[in-house]
């Protein structure tokens, strides 16, 4: 009832006042929940966002969400999708029954005759569960206790942007809410310092196939612009802007601010726009960023024991390893959402090679991130996944003959994804591809029952947090989707 | 809080699912628009009443798409309403709600009977029952929803104060509700609003002056004119038309190329301010290569339909990304001319409106007719048009001139050295006997034909054994360098044109282009070309349709999306959406009046924007009351005139003109401005380096600021993506915007070099400049408290730069525009402060 109520507080005030509005009662107007108020006339908040009415639907298990994911597609057959009979056919073309009638990129065409390809690293089994991981990721591995592996995810797309768009906001083609837009839209937020979704990128060094991390992957759609993710830069500042100019002293700033609140109260109380009033609480919000940003980013008080667990490029503003231990300090603020996008993992001729980098570059960081949630007690209601938009061939492309430059295509037929915390049953791999990778045939799940679970573990059922936009009604999961119990702890 | 507000989103949808009393009204509490709530005993009209309850509850399963119809139940036309059910029952017998097995079923009790089902999510409020009942008691009239109707004059009323029929159609309304319209505004704020709304930019303190001093009648109307005829109108109105168009700089997706396409911008921008009717606007743009003798203006007009982006993705497959493109000419011509939503039948049948998945496909037909096939990312794919300047094409026919003579002056050396039988190429001479095999392979080629590496091979052999061969070659080289150089500096616009054997055109499947599923021939969406005996040969068959009496939608949508621009929100407010799930208009009578008066008039857009800017309606004060802010928090029945936050291009343009620093100067390549370093870098792994432009590029006009598809220029806010084609974007109120103007670079700058203006100004005190600084910003004087507050701030910023100079020196350093060599520093510091303030109040940012 907040718009309303502001409505008729001001109004009240207003007819009472008219003249002389003290700052002092304009504060407490703006202060707490008055400042959250939409006004009608346009889509505004400043953090703090409410919730939907009705949500949650149900007690969620995770009140947030940090989604590592992985640009460019995961091997699943080189990392966690452990595959002996692909060593024993290595070299040996596709039985044809394995690829018949798939479509793969033009790069692959249709896939018969093609010759399979042994994982590169051996595999072992890890923990009490017994998960297969790769030794590529011995941190991964050593953690597999706390992870659950879904081993049968599937995809419609085949290239990157809509692979990754479809993931992240349920259509190949840009234009819908994503993943982080739609919570935010239905959770709100409990941060009134930051934004309620946070977007972090980084690339490892000598990725020749680097893929473009296009604004729609954190895009509101449809929803009002105040859903979409704020993407804090790699390099720099962390929010555009967020820096006084040069020779302007913090309590100039303040100064500053107090003498355009004043002003634009003697305003609100001749013109009568609830939006002046938005606009002066939403200077004050920017001033509390300018502090509460780069408190954020300010790690001297992490102690070194705790950076150990991300890594050695902990400290280096733009790598994955930061971005997780920022992803960290987000939530423990309040944010709902944090999305941290690593690209590179385009294997198609570095399997031999960068595919070490990338492995490197996250490996550690990922696993560091759990280890500090959960010492922190925060693992219980975080939600982490970790995955990529689709997998790659069993099968190789380039030339047997030359392994430094051995790759593998896109796959959308079959690849995993790992999830921990809130809610989830740690130690479990779910679902099972053939005998080869190549397809699932136990326990398949499709992106939109991914997301559908990923919503239900945040206490949001799919079918119902839905917007009205172009006369029906949208969801994430489209018309799809259907929660996988068997990973619910 | 325990009790949580519905969100703007929640209220909206709350009034939607409240069906009729809703759409027209406000929502909960009484808290309401009393605006045409059909009365309890009152007469049921099928298309406002009726059409938009069945749509929103029935049709999803029982609509136009025959894949998703359940029980072979149709309640989208009057047959389907008509007809038995499955079990016999007559679905509805008009006149006998008692007997017509749809009332009986959206009464049921019983879950596995009542419609909508449960699971749906869909209910039926007890009104909209009530309304259905009374609709079949009183005959269950059919009719067709209200915008596919072609639009009739409808009677003016006669009113007082409705001398502009704008005006009647207004004041009637609220007179109905009892609502009392605002008195006229200020002349300085309505100055400023008419100012900033016709040409993006406010007046100058001169225009200022002399139309506060015009006090003869008619001033008001002789501003709209001035303002109608300066050329800062069309690149004002050019900017929404560029956000439909998806225009942009470059392709989009990996790779993102730049493009040429600029040339077509400024043809927009100088049809607009010749005030080209928009019939023809729209027949040029999608069809100006087919007019007869097409000149090549009228070609260039068709790069509306190429401006979408273009992917070059490696592994991408053309045909995939072929029809990608057509999908997106499709929908943004059916989104510009008839608000539609065509994207939802790429797929499958339209769930509401009466659209077929073969509609639309047919339409796609009308632009699968080019050579474009879908491969590589070229960002010039032709059909293409060399745009030169004067001095372009002077340039090169300079160039093609000095090459002939050059490639002449060869010919002549090699017939002397390499003699030989005429037609004989200079390999075949007996002298060239014994030549190393690549000179040989050169001269196996005709002078005139050779690239620049067979010059070089050739030259560099006779470098030593004939310099003055050598030389000739080597000026012909030169002479192919200056050729090509002065091609490629020629803009070149990707344009349409036809091929003489068109594809065939299938129905894909679900929209893939891997399902191809029946042939269609080029037609024009049936539900909406009824009257039309027309059989399209080619897109000018339908762009004149487009533009024909025929088309119901046409004048209605542009009308409201300039409705839009000027008032705020559109008399539909889905400006993109005219069909049955989009927003039924406030004043359909004003709405159909516009649009006939608008085509009579011969589709006169200067006429229309001075009709709406000369109503009593746009002229109000808009100043809110609390019972008005209560009773029509929207404005939407403008019983205040309309007030709402510039857009992030205006407030740009607004602050480099109030500080003198904008450069007006119409048209030409795209402007790189300040933009914090690593934005592009950052976003293409360094592929794209932003290389900011100095000079006057700095001042110009946002229209011009380059934009990069994949990440647009950061210094504006909600404006669309330049991605795909967008008619509206939100206005949002967020913190990173007061960040932007307070800490951008190009606004600290122009508050810098405004301080400099009231600096150098004759003045005989800080109150008097700051009366003017104020004046310049809002177009108002400020009060005396106002100046007040604003002198202590003044005070207070030079007791700071005095005690630290050095400061002021840093704050002064912003931006590339020369210093102030005139006043102190210290003084200029904080005086450039205190213009960031003033340019940063709600008032500077708002169109009051």
């Amino acid at each position: 009832m907040a718009d309303r109520a502001l409505a008729l507080t001001r109004r009240q005030f207003l007819g009472r006042g008219g003249t002389g509005l003290g700052l002092a009662a304009l504060a407490g107007l703006l202060e707490g929940d008055g400042a959250r108020a939409a006004s009608p006339a346009s889509a505004s908040a400043p953090g703090g966002m409410p919730r939907l009415p009705g949500l949650p639907h149900h007690a969620p298990k995770a009140r947030r969400i940090i989604y590592l994911f992985q640009n460019g597609a995961p091997t699943h057959v080189d990392l966690f999708d452990y595959k002996p009979r692909l060593r024993e056919l290595h070299g040996k073309p596709v039985p044809v029954e394995y690829v018949a009638g798939k479509r793969f990129s033009t790069m692959t065409g249709m896939g018969d005759g093609k010759l399979l390809l042994a994982p590169v690293e051996p595999f072992h089994q890890r923990g009490d569960s017994g998960a297969w991981v790769s030794e590529f990721l011995p941190y991964t591995a050593a953690m597999a206790d706390e992870l659950c592996f879904v081993k049968g995810m599937h995809t419609d797309a085949v290239n990157h942007a809509p692979g990754i768009s479809l993931m992240l906001s349920g259509a190949q083609i840009p234009g819908r809410p994503t993943l982080g837009a739609w919570l935010t839209y239905g959770l709100g937020s409990d941060s009134e310092n930051l934004p309620a979704f946070v977007v972090m990128t980084s690339v490892s060094r000598g990725t020749s196939c680097g893929q473009i991390f296009y604004d729609f992957y954190w895009g509101s759609g449809f929803l009002p612009s105040r859903y979409q993710g704020v993407k804090f830069r790699g390099s720099g500042e962390p929010v555009l802007y967020l820096s006084d100019p040069e020779g302007l002293p913090r309590s100039v700033r303040r100064s500053m601010l107090d003498d355009l609140a004043e002003l634009n109260a003697r305003r609100l109380a001749e013109q009568g726009d609830p939006e002046i009033a938005t606009r002066i609480a939403q200077y004050e919000m920017a001033f509390r960023m300018q502090t509460s940003v780069p408190e954020l980013t300010d790690l001297s008080h992490e102690p070194k024991s705790v950076l150990d667990l991300y890594g050695p490029s902990v400290r280096e503003q733009g790598t994955f390893a930061y971005n997780c231990l920022m992803a960290r300090r987000l939530i423990e603020r309040g944010v709902r959402c944090v999305q941290v996008m690593h690209a590179g993992w385009d294997q198609h001729n570095s399997l031999t090679t960068e595919l070490y980098t990338q492995c490197r570059d996250t490996d550690q960081p990922s696993a560091g991130l759990i280890a500090d949630l959960r010492q922190r007690g925060l693992l219980e209601d975080t939600l982490v996944v970790w995955g990529g938009e689709f997998g790659r061939t069993p099968f190789i492309q380039g030339n047997l003959d030359d392994r430094k430059r051995w790759g593998r295509d896109h796959h959308p037929y079959a690849f995993t994804s790992w999830m921990a915390g809130g809610g989830v049953r740690a130690g479990l791999s779910y679902g099972e591809t053939d005998d080869l990778g190549m397809n699932v045939v136990r326990e398949p799940v499709h992106v939109h029952d991914f997301q559908a679970t990923l919503l239900h573990l945040l206490g949001v059922d799919h079918e119902r947090l839905t917007y009205r936009f172009q006369g029906r009604e949208f969801r994430l999961t489209d018309i799809h989707g259907q929660v996988v119990r068997g990973i619910l702890a | 809080m325990s009790f949580l507000p519905p969100s703007r989103e929640v209220r909206e949808r709350l009034r939607t699912a409240s069906g009729v009393a809703g759409r027209w009204g406000g929502w909960i509490l009484g808290l309401v628009l009393s605006l045409g709530v059909v009365a309890a005993d009152g007469e049921i009209r099928f298309s406002r009443d009726i059409l938009p309850v069945l749509s929103d509850a029935c049709f999803a399963c029982h609509g136009p798409d025959a894949q998703s119809r359940k029980a072979g139940l149709r309640l989208d036309t009057a047959e389907g309403v008509r007809a038995p059910g499955k079990s016999g029952a007559v679905v509805v017998l008009p006149g006998d709600p008692g007997h017509s097995e749809l009332i009986r079923r959206i009464v049921s009790q019983d879950p596995d009977e009542v419609m909508p089902p449960p699971k749906s999510n869909r209910r039926l409020t007890p009104a909209q029952v009530d309304v259905l009942r009374r609709w079949v008691a009183q005959g269950a009239s059919w009719g067709r929803h209200w915008a596919y109707e072609v639009p009739v004059r409808p009677p003016v009323p006669r009113i007082r104060g409705g001398e502009n029929p704008v005006d009647g159609f207004i004041r009637a309304r609220l007179e109905a509700e009892g609502l009392a319209p605002s008195p006229e505004a200020s002349r300085e704020v309505l100055m400023r609003r008419v100012t900033l709304d016709l040409t993006g930019v406010p007046p100058t303190p001169a225009e200022r002056t002399a139309f506060l001093r015009d006090d003869v009648p008619g001033a008001y109307e002789r501003l709209v004119d001035r303002l109608l005829a300066s050329p800062r109108f069309g690149e004002r109105m050019a900017w929404e038309w560029l956000e439909a168009a998806r225009y942009a700089d470059s392709n989009g997706y990996q790779g993102d190329g730049e493009r040429t396409m600029w040339p077509w911008r400024d043809w927009v921008v100088s049809a607009l301010n010749r005030n080209q009717p928009y019939d023809e606007f729209t027949v040029w743009q999608l069809a100006g290569d087919l007019l007869p003798g097409a000149t090549p203006e009228q070609r260039l007009a068709t790069g509306f339909l190429r401006n979408h982006m273009i992917n070059g993705e490696g592994g991408r497959i053309p045909e995939e990304n072929r029809i990608d493109y057509l999908f997106d000419q499709t929908e943004t011509v059916a989104t510009v001319w008839l608000a539609a939503t065509f994207n939802c039948t790429r797929c499958h049948d339209h769930k509401y409106d009466p659209h077929t998945q073969r509609d639309y496909f047919g339409l796609l037909a009308f632009f699968n007719r080019t050579s474009v096939d879908g491969s590589g990312g070229n960002p010039q794919t032709p059909p293409a048009l060399d745009v030169p300047s004067p001095e372009q094409s002077r340039k090169r026919s300079e160039a093609l001139e000095d090459l002939a003579a050059a490639t002449g002056v060869t010919e002549a050396y090699e017939d002397h050295r390499f003699p030989r039988a005429p037609g004989k190429l200079p390999a075949d001479s007996a002298a060239a006997a014994g030549l190393p095999e690549t000179v040989m392979a050169a001269l196996r080629v005709r002078a005139g034909d050779r690239d620049a590496g067979k010059l070089e091979v050739i030259a560099g052999h006779f470098r030593e054994r004939d310099p003055e061969y050598a030389a000739t070659l080597d000026r012909q080289r030169r002479a192919r360098e200056i050729r090509d150089a002065a091609i490629r500096a020629i803009p070149r616009v990707m344009v349409m044109e036809d091929v003489e054997k068109p594809r065939a055109t299938y129905v894909l499947n679900r929209g893939s282009y891997l399902q191809p599923v029946s042939e269609v021939s080029l037609a024009l969406p049936k539900a909406l070309a009824t009257n039309s005996a027309l059989n399209p040969s080619n897109r000018l068959a339908l762009a004149e349709w487009l533009v024909s009496p025929a088309n119901p939608l046409t004048a209605r949508v542009t009308v409201n999306r300039l409705w839009q621009a000027l008032f705020g929100i559109g008399l539909v407010k889905t400006a993109e959406d005219f069909g049955v799930q989009g927003e039924r208009p406030l004043h359909p009578q004003l709405l159909d009046w516009l649009a006939v008066e608008w085509v009579e008039s011969g589709w006169d857009v200067k006429h229309l924007v001075r009709l709406m800017v000369t109503s009593a309606a746009y002229r109000q004060d808009s100043r809110m009351s609390a019972a008005l802010a209560e009773r029509d928090p929207e404005n939407r029945l403008l019983a205040r005139g309309p007030r709402f936050r510039m857009p992030s291009w205006m407030i740009r343009d607004a602050a480099l003109s109030v500080s003198g620093l904008l450069v007006e100067r119409v048209g030409g390549p795209p402007v790189k401005p300040y933009q914090p370093s690593g934005i592009w870098e950052e976003a293409t792994f360094g592929n794209k380096r932003y290389e900011q432009d100095h000079g006057e590029a700095l001042y110009r006009r946002s229209l011009y600021v380059f934009w990069r598809r994949i990440v647009g220029p950061t210094m504006f806010f909600d404006v669309a993506s330049r991605q795909t084609c967008t008619v509206r974007t939100p206005r949002t109120n967020v913190p990173l915007h007061a960040l932007l103007t307070l800490n951008d670079l190009t606004y600290l700058e122009a508050a810098r070099a405004l301080a400099s203006e009231v600096l150098q100004a004759t003045a005989s005190s800080d109150g008097e400049r700051i009366r003017s600084a104020f004046q310049r910003v809002t177009g108002r004087l400020p009060d005396d408290t106002e100046v007040g507050v604003l002198t202590r701030a003044l005070a207070r910023h030079r007791a700071t730069y005095r005690a630290d100079p050095a400061a002021a020196e840093r704050l002064l350093s912003a931006g590339e525009s020369p210093r102030d060599p005139h006043s102190d520093s210290q003084d200029q510091a904080a005086w450039m402060l205190l213009c960031s303030t003033i340019l940063n109040l709600d008032e500077a940012l708002t169109r009051e």
